[in-house]
C-alpha cells in the first residue's frame, strides 16, 4: 500500500472513530432518557451546542483552559439539567401517551434556546472554537494526528464504556431498564420510580452537554451544528433502537464511519438521504429499530 | 352564538399594534432623507448585519455633522429580515408604502437580496446592495438594483488570475461546502482556470452539516497539488484549513476565496502565510487618508479591525449622498436611480473606481493578501500580494450560475 | 357544538369579506391580512388532521412547497394560467401528500410526528438539491400574480380572492367535520383499534384524510407563492410547519374557532412587531409549552370550558330558585 492510499486508510479510521463516538455519546444520552422516562428530547442538539458555547465563553471571555471550562460546564450541566427536571418535565411523568406531549414540549425548549442564542452568541461570532487541551502532534505512520484530538477520541470511548458498564452492572442501571420495562412492576420492587425519572434525564442531558464539549475541542462550530445533531442523534436512536445503549452505540459509529468514507465512494448529497432513508426504513418496517433496549 | 367576535378583535390587534410600531414616523417628506435598510440583525446572518450596521452608523454620523445631504439629515431606517426571506418583503413592503422611502439597502445575505431585488425592481425602487455576491442580482434587464460587492463568480476568476501569474501551469485542489456562494465561486474559478492554463487535480464537495475533513484532506494530499483552495465558510472553513496543515499541506499552499477580520483570527497563527481574497483590508496598499481614519475609529469603537462588510456598508451612504446631490432632489426615485447609473466616482476610503454597468452590477476588482502573523483576536498584519479589476462580462456570469 | 346557522354563516362570510376593504387604503396592513388569510387555510388543513384524525403532520409544509413549485412551473415554463395550473399543482401535491402518507398509515402518534419530521426533512432536502427544478436555495423569485381576465390579480381583488378561499376552506371542514366520514375521523382519533373494530375502514378514512389535508397545503401553498412573489426551501420548511401547528394548538384543536383565533392573533405578531422579532422565537417556544402542559384545549377550549363553568354555576343557581319556589 502506497503511503497517500495508508494515509487516507489511517485518517478513515480516526475520522470514523471521533465522529462515532460522539455521535454516539449524544444518541446514548438521548436514547437513555427516551427509554426510561419516555421523553423524546427534540432539544438535544441545543443542549450539545450549549455546552459548547458556554465552553467557549469561559475560555475565550474568562481565559480559562479548556479542561477546567469543561469541567465547569459538566458541573453546571448538572444543575441545568436538575432545575429543568424541576421546573418543567416532572409534570408530564404521569401523563398517559407522554412520549407525543414531551417530544411537543422539548420543540418548544428548542424554540426558545434559538432565539436566545440568536440574541447573545450569534451577536459576537459567526465562528466559535475552543483552544487545544494539549499540543503537539504524534506520527501514526505516515500519519499525522494531533494530540489534541487522540485525547477526545480516547475520552468518549471511555466514557462510553463507563456509561456501557454503569447500566449492565450497577444497580442504578438495572434499576432504570426495570423502570422502562415495567413502571408498576419495578415500583412494587421498591424502586423509587419518580427519582430514577430523574435520575435518567439528568445523566442523559450531562451526557449530551459532554458530547457538546468534545466535539467542541475537536471541531470549530457554528450555531447550525445543533440542528445537525438533533437530527442526527434521533436517526441514530431510531435506527439502533430507542432504549438501547448498544443500538446507539453501533449505530452511532457506523455514521461516524459512513460520513468519513463518503467521499471516497459516493456523492455527499447521497450521504445525507441516504441515512434519512434508513430511517425511514426503520421507522415504517421495524419501528422497534435494530437493537432491544 | 358568539363566533364572529374575533374579527374585530383581529382588525383592533393590528391596528393597535400598528400604531405602537408606527408611532413615531409620521414625519414624512419634512425634513430627513428616508432610506430603507432592511438587514440580517437575528438569524444565522446575524454577524454579518450587525458589523455592517456598525459601518452604516459611522458614515451617517459623518455625513449628518458635515450638514447631510441637500442640508437634510439622511436617516436609514434599519429593520430586521430575521435572515428571512418573507420577513425582508414585508419590511421591504412596510418601508416602501409607509415610510415611502427613497431607496432600500442593506442585505448582507444573497437570498434575502435576492428576494428583495423582486421587489424593487417591480415597485420601481432603487436598492442599492452593499453586500451581497450573488450574480443574479444584476442579471441582464435589472434597471433598479445596483450591487457594490463583486459578484461572487468573479472571484473565483480572480483567484484563477492570482495563481496564473503567481505559479504558471499549477496544479489546483478545491475543497468548498455546497452552498450556493461556494458554488458560484467554483463555477467562475472552473471556468478561467483552463483558460489560465491551470490542471484541476481535485474537487471535493462537503454537504451541508459536515464537520470533520480529515479524509478529504488525505486525498488532496494524494493528489499533490500546488495549491488548495478552501472555501468552507465559517467554522467549518477552520476545521478544512487546520485539518489540511494537520497532514503536511503548508500554509502557503492554502488560497482562500474571500476572508473577513474574524475569519481570520479563526484560522489563527497556523494560517501564517496563506492567502486570502478581499475587497478591503487594513493591510492594502493604496489607503486614502479616510480610509486609515476610519479603520482607527471603527477599531477604537468595537475592538477589531475592519473588513470588507463594514467597509461597504461604511461606503453606503457616500454612495447615496453623492448620488441624491448629483440628482438634485431626494424625492424622486426615478431621479435617484438615473443617477447612480451615470455614477463615476471612488470609493472615498480606497480610491478604487466605484461605476455600474447597464444591469447594475459594479466594475468589479478585487485584492489578494497574505497573513504576516495574528495576534489572538484582537488584531492582524497581511501584505497585500495581488490586486486585479475586471468588468463583469469578463466570464458568462449570468449564465455560468443561475 | 350547536350546528351552525346559516345566519352565522353568512355574518362571518360578510365579516371576513369586509376586513380586506377596511385594510385596502394600507398596502402593508393588507399585505399581513393577506398573510393571515392564507394562514388560516393552512391552519384549517392542519387542524383538520391533527385535531380531528389526531395525527400532527410535519411534513404538511413540504407538501404546500410542492404545489408551489408545481404552480411556478407550470405559469413559468409551460405558460398556463393561474387558475389552471394551481388546481393541477394542488392536486399533485395531494397525490405526493398521499403516496409520502401511505407508508406511515400503520404508525401513530411520536412514531407518525417523527416520520413526518423525517419526511418533511426530505423534501426540504429535495427542494435544495434539485435546483433543475426548484433554483435550491436562491429560491425563485418575480413570481407573477395571478391572472385575470388579461390583467393581474393583485391589490384589494387579491385579498379578497385570498378571503373568499380561506373561509371557503373554514366552512368546508365545519361541514366535512359533521358528515358521517368526520364522525369516523373521530373515531379514528379516539382510539383505532376501536374503530376498525366497528367496521371502519381506518386505512381508506385515513387516505381520504390525507388528501383533503393535502389539497389545503397545496392550494394555501399555490396562493403564497402567488402573493409573495418568492418562494426558497425555507418558506415551506419544518418550522412553517410547526407555526401552523401551533396556530391550531394555541387557538384550540378540534373546533372550528380555534383555528381562526390562533391564526388571527398569531400569524400577524411576526410582521407587525418587526421591533422584537429577536423574540419571536422565545414567545413562540413559550406559547409552545404552556399550551401542552397547561390549555391542550387551546385559547377556544379554555373559553368553552369556562363558560360551561358559568352555566353550571347559573343553572345550579336556578335549581336553587326552584326549590324555594
Amino acid at each position: 500500500m502506497t503511503d497517500a492510499q495508508l494515509l487516507i486508510l489511517l485518517s478513515t479510521l480516526s475520522t470514523g472513530l471521533i465522529l462515532g463516538a460522539i455521535f454516539s455519546l449524544v444518541a446514548a444520552g438521548v436514547t437513555i432518557v427516551y427509554g426510561c422516562v419516555w421523553l423524546p428530547n427534540a432539544s438535544n442538539g441545543q443542549f450539545f451546542l450549549l455546552a459548547a458555547l458556554v465552553a467557549w465563553t469561559f475560555t475565550a471571555s474568562l481565559g480559562w483552559s479548556s479542561w477546567l471550562a469543561a469541567i465547569a460546564v459538566i458541573i453546571l450541566g448538572i444543575g441545568l439539567s436538575y432545575l429543568l427536571e424541576w421546573i418543567l418535565i416532572r409534570r408530564l411523568y404521569d401523563t398517559p401517551n407522554r412520549n407525543v406531549a414531551y417530544f411537543v414540549v422539548t420543540l418548544g425548549i428548542t424554540q426558545i434556546m434559538t432565539g436566545v442564542f440568536s440574541l447573545t452568541y450569534a451577536k459576537w461570532s459567526d465562528q466559535f472554537s475552543l483552544p487545544p487541551v494539549i499540543d503537539g502532534i504524534s506520527m501514526l505512520g505516515p500519519f499525522p494526528i494531533p494530540n489534541n484530538r487522540l485525547l477526545v477520541m480516547a475520552v468518549s470511548l471511555l466514557v462510553l464504556v463507563a456509561l456501557f458498564a454503569l447500566l449492565r452492572y450497577h444497580p442504578y442501571g438495572r434499576a432504570l431498564r426495570a423502570v422502562f420495562q415495567n413502571r408498576e412492576a419495578a415500583a412494587l420492587r421498591g424502586v423509587d420510580v419518580r427519582s430514577i425519572y430523574r435520575l435518567s434525564f439528568v445523566l442523559g442531558s450531562t451526557i449530551i452537554f459532554l458530547g457538546g464539549i468534545l466535539f467542541a475541542l475537536a471541531y470549530s462550530f457554528d450555531l447550525t451544528v445543533a440542528w445537525t445533531m438533533s437530527i442526527t442523534a434521533f436517526a441514530i436512536m431510531i435506527i439502533g433502537g430507542p432504549g438501547s445503549v448498544i443500538g446507539a452505540l453501533v449505530v452511532g459509529m457506523t455514521f461516524g464511519f459512513t460520513q468519513a468514507i463518503v467521499s471516497i465512494f459516493a456523492s455527499p448529497t447521497a450521504a445525507t438521504f441516504s441515512y434519512l432513508g434508513a430511517m425511514l426504513v426503520i421507522l415504517l418496517f421495524r419501528p422497534s429499530g435494530l437493537f432491544k433496549r | 352564538m358568539k363566533k364572529t367576535f374575533f374579527n374585530p378583535l383581529a382588525a383592533a390587534i393590528a391596528l393597535s399594534a400598528a400604531a405602537l410600531c408606527t408611532g413615531g414616523a409620521q414625519a414624512q417628506a419634512g425634513n430627513p432623507i428616508k432610506i430603507g435598510f432592511v438587514t440580517e440583525l437575528t438569524g444565522p446572518w446575524t454577524f454579518f448585519g450587525t458589523s455592517c450596521v456598525a459601518g452604516l452608523k459611522m458614515a451617517t454620523d459623518e455625513i449628518n455633522k458635515a450638514g447631510g445631504v441637500l442640508k437634510r439629515p439622511l436617516e436609514f431606517i434599519v429593520t430586521d429580515n430575521q435572515t428571512n426571506s418573507s420577513q425582508a418583503l414585508a419590511a421591504s413592503r412596510n418601508l416602501d408604502v409607509n415610510d415611502k422611502v427613497l431607496a432600500l439597502s442593506g442585505p448582507t445575505s444573497s437570498d434575502v437580496a435576492l428576494a428583495m431585488y423582486g421587489y424593487a425592481e417591480q415597485q420601481k425602487l432603487p436598492f442599492l446592495v452593499p453586500v451581497a455576491a450573488f450574480p443574479q442580482l444584476t442579471k441582464p434587464g435589472t434597471k433598479y438594483t445596483f450591487r457594490i460587492e463583486p459578484d461572487a463568480a468573479g472571484w473565483g476568476y480572480a483567484m484563477a488570475k492570482y495563481i496564473e501569474q503567481v505559479k504558471p501551469g499549477a496544479k489546483v485542489a478545491l475543497m468548498h461546502s455546497d452552498a450556493a456562494l461556494m458554488r458560484a465561486i467554483m463555477a467562475g474559478f472552473r471556468y478561467q482556470a483552463p483558460r489560465s492554463k491551470l490542471t484541476i487535480v481535485s474537487d471535493i464537495l462537503f454537504p451541508q452539516g459536515s464537520s470533520d475533513a480529515t479524509v478529504q484532506a488525505a486525498q488532496v494530499r494524494a493528489s499533490n497539488p500546488d495549491y488548495v483552495i478552501v472555501s468552507g465558510a465559517g467554522a467549518f472553513d477552520n476545521v478544512l484549513t487546520n485539518q489540511l496543515l494537520d497532514l503536511g499541506i503548508k500554509p502557503q499552499q492554502i488560497i482562500h476565496p474571500y476572508g473577513i477580520t474574524t475569519q481570520v483570527f479563526g484560522w489563527g497563527s497556523r494560517s501564517v502565510g496563506s492567502i486570502y481574497g478581499t475587497f478591503f483590508d487594513h493591510g492594502i496598499d493604496a489607503l486614502t487618508k479616510e480610509g486609515k481614519d476610519f479603520i482607527s475609529r471603527f477599531d477604537a469603537a468595537n475592538g477589531r479591525p475592519p473588513s470588507y462588510v463594514e467597509n461597504y456598508c461604511y461606503v453606503t451612504p457616500y454612495i447615496f449622498k453623492e448620488a441624491i446631490e448629483k440628482a438634485g432632489t431626494a424625492d424622486d426615485r426615478e431621479k435617484l436611480r438615473n443617477a447612480l447609473s451615470a455614477l463615476k466616482t471612488k470609493e472615498h476610503t480606497t480610491g478604487v473606481p466605484i461605476e455600474f454597468d447597464k444591469n447594475g452590477a459594479r466594475k468589479e476588482y478585487m485584492y489578494f493578501m497574505e497573513i504576516q502573523s495574528v495576534n489572538g483576536k484582537r488584531t492582524y498584519q497581511s501584505k497585500q500580494r495581488y490586486y486585479i479589476e475586471w468588468d463583469p462580462e469578463v466570464i458568462p456570469v449570468y449564465d455560468l450560475v443561475k | 357544538m350547536k350546528p351552525y346557522s346559516k345566519n352565522v354563516i353568512g355574518l362571518l362570510l360578510l365579516m371576513g369579506l369586509m376586513l380586506p376593504l377596511a385594510a385596502s387604503g394600507n398596502k402593508f396592513f393588507a399585505f399581513v391580512l393577506g398573510m393571515t388569510f392564507i394562514s388560516l387555510l393552512w391552519a384549517t388543513g392542519m387542524n383538520l388532521m391533527y385535531g380531528y384524525v389526531g395525527l400532527m403532520p410535519l411534513m404538511f409544509a413540504g407538501v404546500a412547497g410542492v404545489a408551489g413549485y408545481a404552480m411556478v412551473h407550470f405559469t413559468r415554463t409551460l405558460g398556463w394560467s393561474f387558475w389552471l395550473a394551481m388546481p393541477v399543482a394542488s392536486l399533485l401535491a395531494a397525490a405526493v401528500g398521499v403516496a409520502l402518507g401511505l407508508p406511515s398509515l400503520r404508525l401513530k402518534g411520536f412514531y407518525f410526528t417523527l416520520c413526518s419530521l423525517v419526511i418533511q426533512t426530505v423534501l426540504t432536502l429535495a427542494f435544495i438539491f434539485f435546483p433543475t427544478y426548484t433554483n435550491g436555495d436562491t429560491g425563485i423569485n418575480q413570481i407573477a400574480p395571478p391572472d385575470w381576465f388579461g390583467g393581474e390579480l393583485t391589490g384589494l381583488g387579491m385579498d379578497m380572492a385570498l378571503a373568499v378561499i380561506a373561509l371557503a376552506g373554514v366552512i368546508f371542514c365545519a361541514w366535512l367535520v359533521k358528515t358521517p366520514l368526520g364522525q369516523r375521523f373521530v373515531a379514528i382519533r379516539e382510539d383505532d383499534v376501536l374503530a376498525e373494530g366497528l367496521g371502519i375502514q381506518v386505512v381508506r378514512c385515513k387516505i381520504i384524510a390525507f388528501f383533503i389535508v393535502s389539497l389545503y397545503a397545496g392550494i394555501g401553498g399555490c396562493f403564497y407563492a402567488a402573493y409573495v412573489g418568492f418562494i426558497s426551501p425555507r418558506a415551506y420548511d419544518v418550522l412553517v410547519s410547526m407555526n401552523i401547528w401551533l396556530f391550531v394548538a394555541f387557538g384550540g384543536r378540534a373546533t372550528i374557532a380555534g383555528p381562526i383565533i390562533g391564526t388571527a392573533i398569531l400569524a400577524p405578531i411576526p410582521f407587525l412587531l418587526q421591533d422584537l422579532q429577536a423574540f419571536k422565537d422565545i414567545l413562540s417556544g413559550v406559547l409552545i409549552i404552556v399550551v401542552t402542559l397547561m390549555m391542550p384545549g387551546g385559547i377556544y377550549g379554555a373559553f368553552v370550558a369556562w363558560r360551561s363553568r358559568q352555566s353550571q354555576v347559573a343553572s345550579d343557581g336556578d335549581k336553587v330558585q326552584e326549590q324555594r319556589v
